[in-house]
């Protein structure tokens, strides 16, 4: 059995990828890896399980997240992908922008070791950017948040300080959830 | 004792000894070499005096090279851009024969390694694993039966990625790679370790003790294949304790009219501790210069890297300098004196002049990473009628796995913490670990304490059931008092504060209308059963030998430098440290370098050997004002907020002392008429800073710039170096500084003059630019405080609300809160961060997380996060917690250590729930549905 290949092309983090020959059975993770050098995908189960590598597939229904350790290069090829080094802007001296969930998991103190942040980062992402096209009742974002996030595997946290900081991105972005502003600050100082 | 590591004195001089050069460092700071470390750049983690994120924060939440295993060879300055692959290839069982390996499956793609290293290979080049008692050998011999499950065979390396993961696909699960012989029987192996330790406490829970390991000794009994013999009561050296042990189990078997004996038996389960980052390095051993450089991701670098040196020394393989560089973080609580960094070290040695990658994939890390101990633990607890506990036996079984490593000490630290929060005026602990075919146990969060204080919990609980008590009431009628003595007759360090968590818990209303919050939920859901439950505990934190060294400097301009032996390891101990200056010095450290591992100011030297050296040997070597018992202290056993919080406030109280403040003396007497401070009496002590600002009494505040510039003038102290030492108690030493005599908690002191020093001072800066100040005296706690087990403790709580399904027997958390006690917290958000996944990994070790022993194992290669069920978000009630952290008793309360008593109590809180819940009170973890099931 010789090593197939085949004729790679995406664009990674808006940037053209490609083409490039690569083993065809070559999995995402690994061509971020050891391909790009963009090692903030980290691998950890390689069985899609554990959602540690997660990125970010675009699509013409929006935004989806994959789990790099299972998704063959052949699926994405020609797709549009972000990594969590395409997620923070950069300001005039290079330095990095962090995006609303990076920085409210900045300011909530959400990880420790860190190994699963780009996992939780990419997952959040999807669900603000979807909620931008679909906007839920306040009253439902917790559960949502545990629909989307719930497979992330964290050992560290115990998770509460990545969802509440995702909590508090949803409910204080306009136009992510369909109760108007003074509902939503209401809603959270009753929890508060 | 607590895991131990190597000092870098030691280090430097088994590098000396060998003739290498040695360096450890981090690995931001070799990255700095070629491209800006992602760590410190950012410098909007503190702004307008309060703390907005982690140091490490931006750095880690976009991705950045911040583990070991994101580095590859083409990050590295001066390394060949090629990058090899290496795997190691494990045995998955442990019955037959090993004959040999059959790669052939490999041959016809052209897959085979470029190279493989076997045994005999490394044989031949002598290549042996550094104390293999400990860490094992490196690769199993053909011709022999297997001493466990995942032991190396071989490494196999490829020179290109495409083929390696190529042949890795066909490699992996294919047990056809091995040949095996015959079946065979395990060979009976020695115990890995034994201890008892028998206390018969006075009338006075705070008085003298009859017998105590603390005042006699603690029994070490000697160990052989035929198992542990334990001595007798005639044995001239542990007679007494054996006779003591006899008497307090004769007490249990025959009790007394009045006492009531409750016995049980307590299972608790291998886990796998499942770091995130798996075990990994990346070696280049570049033989033209015969240098080895390797990046090891351990929480223990010195000894890592001491092994290294041993394991080249005696090979073929020419070795003039080590280039150690560890992670600037590490994937935390299981890479802790691992064996792992020595097969990275030798894979580099064969990668024929290319840097050779090594990492587990998540089946191999099962397979081969350290594992939290099994034990097999019966208890016995004495009641009399007014329900006080009156005597307390606790035996522990443990399993080891395949290697020694860190398991004698993980069951003396488990069975000396079983007592949990009580008093016991009679108590006789014995555990013992013995070897399995299984995979290695080590180190973990807890280190053999869940295990214990779990059943303790579960143990009371039910006994409250018995007589008739609230088991929050029973606990606090029994629970052990400031002054009071713990079961190795040692005094626990000030004010026992678990009390207080149990006043609050006993009025908290999930608790008081357990009850009918009970008949309500079970009403509205059909099928489901509810409960709640409680368990307390209190877990030490630290070694019993913790070393820490800091220095603080500050600059003309104001700035204030840190160096610290602190590394992170995720739990934030290098923000927290920068941040322990403020009390006394008015501000976070400007500037930080951690993991600091070249000290030439402080010019100290050491035999580690802190537990076994004799008080007459101390008493000697202490006169040597340059000798230390050990140098630093590994990451590990929650003690970084304590310990190494203690030698940063240290630095920085000596920095204002000797420095800052004879600043602020010059500048506001400063006059010919004494200036402002004349009509003030004025001390040191009535330093206060203010918005920043140095002031006392009325005098005028006073910026650090301002003082720098004037402590830089006048050549007064503007630079300390502190090194520090606890043995249960602190070390504290006297010193005379130009006529200046102090004492300060610490044991060696360097400090640097400003840029006004006369050259006298300047004459004398000539450690690493700081002058050595020889101590005058110094008082070490005594050799026989080792014997105290523990007297630091951090109390903690844990209010478990779940309802069971009676069809499925699973399990649904509802809420639980958590009550904590951890003195004076550092950083809050970082507290509460550890508290609560440390609950969530106590509820996994309760409910889901189970490896079993034997062939089913995870040395067998299969197992992974598809069949090991690590808890999510959505079993850990992670929008229904809540945690509670008592005030600190005052403005010097020093901090505590917390990040492991945090997962314990929740355990034993599940358990007493689901005996709430469904009547059953279940003695086994983890407390799966499957198991539920069963007795529903």
């Amino acid at each position: 059995m010789a090593i197939q290949k085949i004729s790679f092309s995406a664009t990674i983090n808006g940037q053209k990828v490609g083409p490039m020959d690569l083993p065809e059975d070559l999995m995402a993770v690994e061509l971020l890896q050891e391909y790009l050098n963009l090692t903030g995908t980290r691998l950890t189960c390689g069985q899609g399980v554990c959602r540690a590598c997660t990125i970010i597939v675009e699509g013409e229904n929006g935004p989806r997240t994959v789990p790099a350790c299972i998704t063959g290069i052949s699926w994405l090829n020609g797709r549009s992908i972000r990594t969590i080094e395409g997620i923070a802007g950069k300001d005039g001296d290079g330095k990095p922008v962090p995006s609303a969930v990076q920085q409210a998991f900045l300011e909530h103190f959400a990880f420790q070791c860190s190994y699963c942040t780009p996992g939780f980062v990419n997952a959040g992402t999807v669900l603000v950017e979807t909620l931008e096209r679909a906007p839920i009742p306040a009253a439902q974002v917790e559960a949502r948040i545990l629909d989307a996030l719930d497979a992330n595997i964290c050992r560290c946290t115990g998770y509460v300080r990545y969802y509440q900081a995702l909590r508090d991105v949803i409910l204080n972005t306009p136009g992510l959830t369909t109760d108007d502003a003074q509902e939503t600050a209401l809603n959270t100082a009753e929890k508060a | 004792m607590r895991p131990t590591d190597l000092s870098r004195r030691q280090f430097l001089a088994t590098a000396a000894a060998l003739g290498v050069i040695a360096t450890v460092r981090p690995i931001g700071q070799a990255q700095a070499a070629m491209m800006p470390s992602p760590v410190g750049q950012d410098a909007g983690w503190f702004a307008d005096g309060k703390l907005r994120y982690r140091r490490d924060g931006m750095a880690k939440v976009t991705g950045s090279k911040v583990f070991a295993v994101d580095m590859r060879a083409r990050d590295l300055d001066g390394w060949p851009d090629e990058q090899s692959h290496a795997m190691t290839i494990h045995i998955p069982r442990a019955d037959r024969v090993y004959e040999g390996l059959d790669l052939s499956v490999l041959e016809a793609d052209g897959l085979m390694p470029d190279l493989l290293i076997d045994a005999a290979r490394a044989e031949a080049d002598g290549l042996h694993m550094p104390d293999p008692d400990f860490y094992g050998e490196f690769f199993l011999k053909p011709g022999t039966l297997p001493p466990m499950l995942g032991q190396p065979v071989a490494i196999g390396i490829w020179h290109d990625y495409e083929r390696f993961r190529a042949a890795r696909s066909l490699i992996r699960f294919n047990e056809g790679i091995f040949r095996f012989g015959a079946e065979a029987e395990q060979p009976a192996r020695a115990p890995y370790g034994a201890a008892q330790y028998v206390r018969v406490g006075g009338d006075d829970p705070r008085g003298e003790d009859v017998f105590s390991p603390m005042k006699d000794l603690v029994v070490w009994p000697s160990t052989s294949p035929a198992g542990v013999a334990w001595p007798g009561p005639d044995d001239p050296a542990f007679g007494a304790a054996i006779g003591h042990s006899q008497a307090i189990r004769d007490g249990i078997e025959n009790p007394p009219q009045g006492i009531t004996v409750f016995k049980r038996h307590y299972s608790s389960q291998s886990i796998e501790h499942c770091t995130m980052e798996p075990e990994n390095g990346n070696g280049w051993y570049d033989a033209a210069t015969g240098t080895l450089h390797v990046i090891g991701a351990t929480q223990s670098p010195y000894s890592a890297a001491a092994h290294i040196l041993h394991l080249v020394q005696s090979s073929r393989f020419g070795l003039n300098k080590l280039d150690f560089v560890t992670g600037y973080t590490v994937g935390y609580g299981q890479k802790e004196h691992q064996s792992f960094p020595n097969y990275v070290a030798l894979a580099a040695l064969y990668g024929d002049g290319r840097p050779v990658r090594l990492v587990l994939d998540r089946w191999q890390h099962f397979q081969f990473a350290l594992k939290r101990h099994p034990f097999e633990t019966d208890l016995s607890i004495s009641v009399d009628a007014e329900g006080r506990f009156q005597a307390f036996i606790c035996d522990m079984i443990g399993d080891g796995g395949g290697v020694m490593n860190f398991s004698p000490s993980v069951g003396t630290v488990a069975v000396t913490a079983a007592q949990s929060v009580y008093y016991f005026p009679k108590s006789d602990l014995k555990a013992e670990v013995h070897p399995s075919i299984g995979v290695t146990a080590g180190s973990m969060r807890g280190y053999g304490t869940l295990q214990s204080m779990a059943a303790t919990e579960m143990l009371v609980d039910e006994i409250a059931d018995e007589i008739g008590r609230d088991p929050i009431a029973l606990r606090r009628l029994n629970v052990i008092g400031s002054g009071m003595k713990n079961t190795q007759g040692a005094v626990p360090s000030g004010q026992m504060r678990i009390d207080e968590i149990l006043a609050l818990a006993e009025q908290e209303p999930l608790w008081t209308d357990r009850a009918s919050r009970k008949a309500e939920y079970e009403a509205a859901n059909p099928g489901m059963l509810y409960g709640v439950g409680f368990g307390s505990v209190q877990k030490d934190f630290g070694t019993g030998a913790e070393a820490a060294v800091v220095s603080l400097e500050i600059s003309p301009e104001g700035r204030l430098s840190m160096r610290h032996v602190a590394s992170e390891i995720g739990a934030g101990a290098t923000t927290a440290q920068m941040l322990v200056t403020e009390p006394f010095l008015g501000r976070p450290a400007d500037e930080v370098e951690f993991s600091v591992q070249n000290w030439p100011q402080m010019p100290l030297e050491t035999e580690d050997q802190p537990y076994t050296t004799s008080q007459e040997d101390e008493d000697r070597l202490a006169q040597n004002p340059h000798w230390v018992p050990r140098f630093t202290s590994p990451r590990s056993a929650s003690n970084s907020a304590y310990y190494f919080t203690h030698a940063t406030q240290q630095a920085a109280q000596l920095l204002l002392r000797l420095g800052l403040w004879k600043a602020a003396l010059s500048i506001w007497g400063g006059g010919p008429a004494g200036g402002q401070m004349l009509p003030e009496p004025v001390r040191v002590e009535d330093a206060r800073w203010q918005d920043g600002m140095l002031t006392a009494r009325s005098l005028e505040p006073l910026s650090l710039e301002r003082l720098a510039a004037r402590a830089h003038r006048d050549g007064l102290v503007t630079g300390v170096c502190v090194h520090t030492f606890n043995r249960w108690a602190w070390t504290e030493a006297d010193f005379d500084l130009d006529g200046d005599r102090f004492s300060a908690v610490i044991d060696a002191l360097s400090v640097k003059w400003g840029d006004g020093a006369t050259a006298a001072q300047k004459s004398r800066m000539t450690d690493g630019g700081f002058a050595f100040i020889p101590r005058s005296a110094v008082r070490y706690p005594p050799v026989q405080r080792n014997n105290a087990g523990t007297v630091y403790y951090a109390p903690c709580a844990t209010m478990v609300e779940l309802a069971v399904s009676s069809g499925s027997g699973e399990v649904t958390i509802l809420s639980h809160k958590t009550w904590l006690e951890c003195g004076t917290q550092i950083v809050p958000e970082l507290v509460s961060g550890q508290l609560e996944g440390g609950v969530a990994m106590g509820i996994g070790h309760a409910l889901y997380e189970e490896l079993p022993p034997g062939a089913d194992g995870p040395g067998n290669g299969t197992w992974n996060f598809s069949r090991y069920h690590l808890p999510r978000a959505s079993e850990v009630a992670v929008w229904t917690q809540q945690g509670h952290v008592l005030p600190a008793l005052s403005d010097n309360d020093p901090p505590k250590g917390m990040a492991e008593v945090v997962m314990i109590p929740v355990a034993a809180a599940c358990a007493n729930a689901i005996a709430a819940a469904t009547g059953h009170r279940f003695n086994r973890f983890p407390i799966s549905a499957d198991r539920i099931q069963e007795v529903l």
